[in-house]
């Protein structure tokens, strides 16, 4: 028997386990191991490997997890409660901006209107109309940030 | 396939879409249950990947809180604890990356200095049996400690979570074949360490 023959049964041995074998593998691996106390060996070595592996068992924790099932309740109260903040900004914005669409027109004139009788240039009252128009958006944004930014230092 | 083998799958799909719905809503039976269900396996596998049981009990809370946090994530065509070990996996590595490299290898010296953590016994055990269990378990551990986390990683997918090695290949974002050879190369080294200490 050559060494090839005693190396590719070893690996055929781990094989089995590993990922399983042909049927022709199977059959050379058996007739291999019939003859030779060498891979022979191997193979009872290695099932008992694995029957050691597999008694291993892990001490769990009560308190551990009595623990973590406090802080999980916690937390998903936590994220509820943020979820029905987030629907109200939500809502808020859209209110804003459709309250904010359907009175353009009018303030748009109130601009104009204070701007001629306070005699300031035509690109200064329309840009304190530009920031009249984006003043939710701007503090909606503003929230996000600082949301994030506080769960991000969370972590 | 046969009848049975189809009703099993759809039984199981049915399984996990429910228990994605669950994790969307956040509802805490059910993370009552999962945590139920999943606690031994999860800790095992935490403590192969770090080989401390300190850190393995940090990272335990670690993830169940990220499971509640991406909840919405979770994508029912998997099993849970596909998802659940990647999840553990990946706060694992960030965390290792924080302090060093950002990979595995990282943890092959399990547990920094710390002592792995103590394996359990069954109760119904004489004392002596149970000394012999206990020394038998941390002959295994020993040898399990001197393996790098990537092969102690794959051997309890594989052959104590009893995954599947496309399964295997998801968690760890590898290919087939590197968890295949990382499977031959941390039998064939448990196998060699587990007998040269018998001598």
């Amino acid at each position: 028997m050559s060494e090839n023959d005693h190396e590719r049964a070893e690996r055929l041995i781990l094989g089995d386990w590993v990922e399983g074998l042909s049927p022709t593998d199977h059959q050379w691996v058996n007739r291999h191991l019939e003859t030779c106390a060498r891979c022979s060996k191997f193979a009872d070595s290695a099932e008992q490997a694995l029957r050691r592996l597999r008694s291993v068992s892990v001490r769990g924790d009560p308190v551990l997890v009595r623990a973590i099932r406090l802080r999980l309740h916690a937390r998903a109260l936590e994220l509820h409660e943020r979820r029905v903040q987030l629907t109200m900004l939500w809502i808020s914005c859209a209110l804003s901006w459709v309250l904010g669409a359907l009175s353009a027109p009018f303030v748009w004139r109130a601009f104009a209107w204070l701007g001629e009788r306070s005699r300031i240039p035509a690109f200064a009252w329309q840009l304190g109309f530009a920031l009249w128009w984006a003043l939710p958006a701007v503090a909606v944004t503003v929230v996000f940030v600082m949301r994030r930014t506080r769960a991000e230092n969370r972590l | 396939m046969t009848i049975a083998n189809s009703l099993f799958l759809n039984s199981m799909e049915r399984e996990t879409q429910a228990l994605a719905r669950g994790l969307r809503r956040r509802d805490p039976d059910l993370l009552d249950r999962l945590i139920e269900q999943y606690q031994y396996r999860l800790l095992r596998y935490l403590l192969y990947l770090t080989g401390s049981r300190e850190a393995a009990e940090d990272f335990f809370q670690e993830t169940w809180v990220r499971v509640i946090d991406r909840g919405h994530q979770y994508n029912s065509k998997f099993k849970f604890e596909t998802w659940l070990f990647t999840i553990a996996r990946n706060l694992v590595i960030d965390f290792r990356r924080r302090k060093t490299t950002g990979s595995l290898d990282a943890l092959s010296e399990p547990g920094e200095g710390q002592p792995m953590a103590e394996p359990a016994a069954p109760d119904n055990l004489s004392p002596a049996d149970l000394a012999a269990a206990h020394e038998e378990s941390e002959r295994v551990w020993a040898a399990l400690a001197r393996l790098p986390a990537f092969y102690r990683e794959v051997l309890l997918l594989r052959f104590q979570e009893d995954l599947t090695l496309e399964e295997i290949a998801a968690v760890v974002a590898a290919p087939l074949s590197t968890v295949k050879s990382r499977l031959y190369r941390g039998l064939s080294e448990l196998r060699e360490k587990l007998e040269t200490e018998k001598v």
